[in-house]
């Protein structure tokens, strides 16, 4: 190696050590990308994500009909689902409808299934708990009615705004169909 | 040299160091551990010792649903997810013969080069973090920050999509995300050629790379190397195009190979300047896809209780390590009979105890981050 190769590579490195140095000076007058979360933010990150984000599930269990869809379809079995019969009023009742968030990975293939929207992901991610037992969501502390499908429309108003609710969920979350049905309307 | 030798001249006491890097150690990406014996700084051997990542999921695949295990192939390869939810669906729908609708193999394409962008960035930032260059991997990382909240706009997850399903995609792509897609390209083409001044101008890093690690032709194909590896050691082997799948026949984007301009052919530099390139190819692919989306629905009709007929088929696709298949054997039944994963990665770790000799124990760094090795995808 001669001596003028030996200078040329000197010459090559400090250039090219300058040259990025002027991109990362650059950088000082560009907009920051970092986030102070939890405390500097101005609107809470829940509200600023996706509607189609997939954060930890939620369940309305006054329209949830009991058809078990959700706990078939989820392949690591983490929602479980107890239906008994009420001997007093020859209903079926939920005994228990448990989430476990520890298991869950958040597929989003329950709330695919469920036919009023029931069942849904949230905006919700900030899941720390003291004990793997508090993560256990518990939908059911009493014994609650199953949802039956009124035909024509929900006429009790309180439950027909919490079935809008989930078709509206339904209809955002998932819209395979290109927006073909959304230009025809 | 042997072990526990006596230096002839000075009578000193010498031997071989076994030295164990990893499973711990930040620049094998991930628990991979290598034991290496070296004579001071020189690699005499450096064995791959693998399985510390295992999860058994060619195994949860004879567990659950067709349906059901379209979420466990994310976590084959975390860093490019999307392709292996690809190719178990194009194996499922190929037992099946589920038609896939045109505009949901658009999304599919979309997705995947996003998600190569995503992977190839991770490649090429940790690579230089791991040579030195700190600069570099924070601005790689920005980008793919902003492809994750893309991501999360298309499918909800930030890493584990779960968004190829059979028969199609489970969300479509919706205008607004077509918009905010293609201005993520128009900011981010530039940034790969500021990349490139920043960090593969670098005379220091070049200095690093090329020359090191040379993999020959023959070589490359007798170890089996896949995907950029191979590319590198300047054969045009590209699965996109020799064995076309999906819409990829229909877009017009180049094959980067190595040229060898810096160095050898087919040593580091090759394999990581092909990856830089190939970031601009997808750039391209997104580009035409998003030009040419058709309307019309995003995934076809698919049972909910999915029972392909009995067979079995061998499905690849390239993935950003290269060349992932799914060999797949049906009963007709709702579960898979069987489900074996080949990847990219396993073959690139083959490779690395022939061309570790004879070189220092710093360049072994830069010889596992230009192979781009990913732990996960390795055990499985």
């Amino acid at each position: 190696m001669g001596v003028a190769s030996y200078i040329k590579d000197i010459t090559d490195t400090v250039k090219s050590v300058f040259e990025g140095m002027s991109i990362t000076f650059s950088h000082l007058v560009r907009r920051p990308m970092t986030i102070q979360y939890p405390d500097k933010i101005p609107v809470p990150i829940q509200e600023t994500l996706p509607l189609r984000y997939r954060g930890i599930l939620e369940v309305d269990l006054d329209i949830c009909t009991g058809c078990l869809a959700c706990e078939r379809v989820c392949p690591i079995t983490c929602i479980t689902i107890g239906i008994d019969m009420n001997k007093e009023t020859k209903q079926r009742d939920f005994s228990h409808f448990d989430i476990d968030i520890c298991k869950c990975m958040y597929c989003g293939l329950c709330s695919e299934v469920c036919p009023t929207g029931s069942i849904r992901h949230s905006q919700e991610f900030e899941g720390a708990s003291y004990n793997p037992a508090g993560l256990v969501r518990h939908f059911a502390p009493q014994p609650a009615s199953l949802y039956k499908p009124k035909k024509g429309g929900e006429t009790d108003p309180k439950l027909a705004v919490k079935v809008d609710i989930g078709q509206k969920y339904l209809d955002e979350f998932a819209t395979p169909d290109g927006g073909a049905a959304a230009e025809e309307k | 040299m042997n072990e526990t030798a006596q230096d002839q001249d000075t009578g000193f006491h010498t031997e071989d160091m076994t030295i164990s890097v990893g499973p711990q150690h930040p620049s094998t990406h991930g628990v991979l551990r290598f034991v290496v014996k070296t004579d001071g700084e020189v690699i005499s051997e450096a064995i791959p010792d693998v399985g510390y990542l295992h999860r058994s999921i060619e195994k949860i695949g004879e567990k659950v649903t067709w349906h059901g295990y379209v979420p466990y192939t994310d976590r084959a390869d975390y860093l490019a997810a999307m392709f292996a939810n690809q190719v178990f669906c194009m194996a499922a729908e190929k037992l099946a013969g589920t038609p896939v609708t045109r505009r949901g193999e658009f999304c599919r394409v979309i997705a995947c080069e996003l998600n190569r962008l995503a992977s190839h960035l991770i490649s090429v930032g940790t690579f230089g973090q791991d040579i030195g260059a700190m600069t570099p991997f924070v601005h790689a990382l920005r980008e793919r920050e902003t492809i994750n909240n893309l991501m999360e706009e298309i499918c909800g997850a930030r890493l584990t999509y779960n968004y190829i399903r059979i028969g199609g995609v489970g969300y479509d792509i919706l205008p607004e995300t077509c918009t905010r897609i293609s201005e993520f390209l128009d900011h981010f083409e530039p940034i790969v050629d500021e990349f490139n001044r920043l960090l593969t101008g670098n005379k220091i890093f070049i200095e690093r790379l090329a020359g090191i690690a040379v993999v020959s032709k023959e070589d490359a194909l007798q170890y089996n190397l896949v995907g950029p590896n191979l590319r590198g050691a300047g054969i045009k082997w590209d699965i996109r195009r020799d064995i076309p799948y999906s819409v990829y026949p229909e877009l017009e984007f180049e094959i980067p190979v190595g040229t060898g301009h810096i160095g050898a052919l087919g040593d580091s530099f090759d394999r990581y300047w092909v990856r830089i390139r190939e970031l601009q190819e997808s750039c391209k692919i997104v580009r035409q896809c998003l030009k040419m989306l058709p309307k019309g629905p995003a995934i076809s009709k698919v049972a909910r209780k999915f029972k392909p007929a009995a067979g079995e088929c061998y499905v690849r696709v390239e993935a950003p390590r290269g060349d992932m298949g799914f060999y797949v054997i049906s009963d007709g039944s709702e579960y898979p009979y069987r489900v074996r994963i080949r990847t990219g990665s396993y073959t690139a770790m083959s490779i690395i105890d022939k061309l570790s000799k004879g070189i220092m124990l710093a360049d072994l760094i830069v010889l596992i981050g230009s192979l781009d090795v990913d732990a996960p995808e390795i055990d499985r």
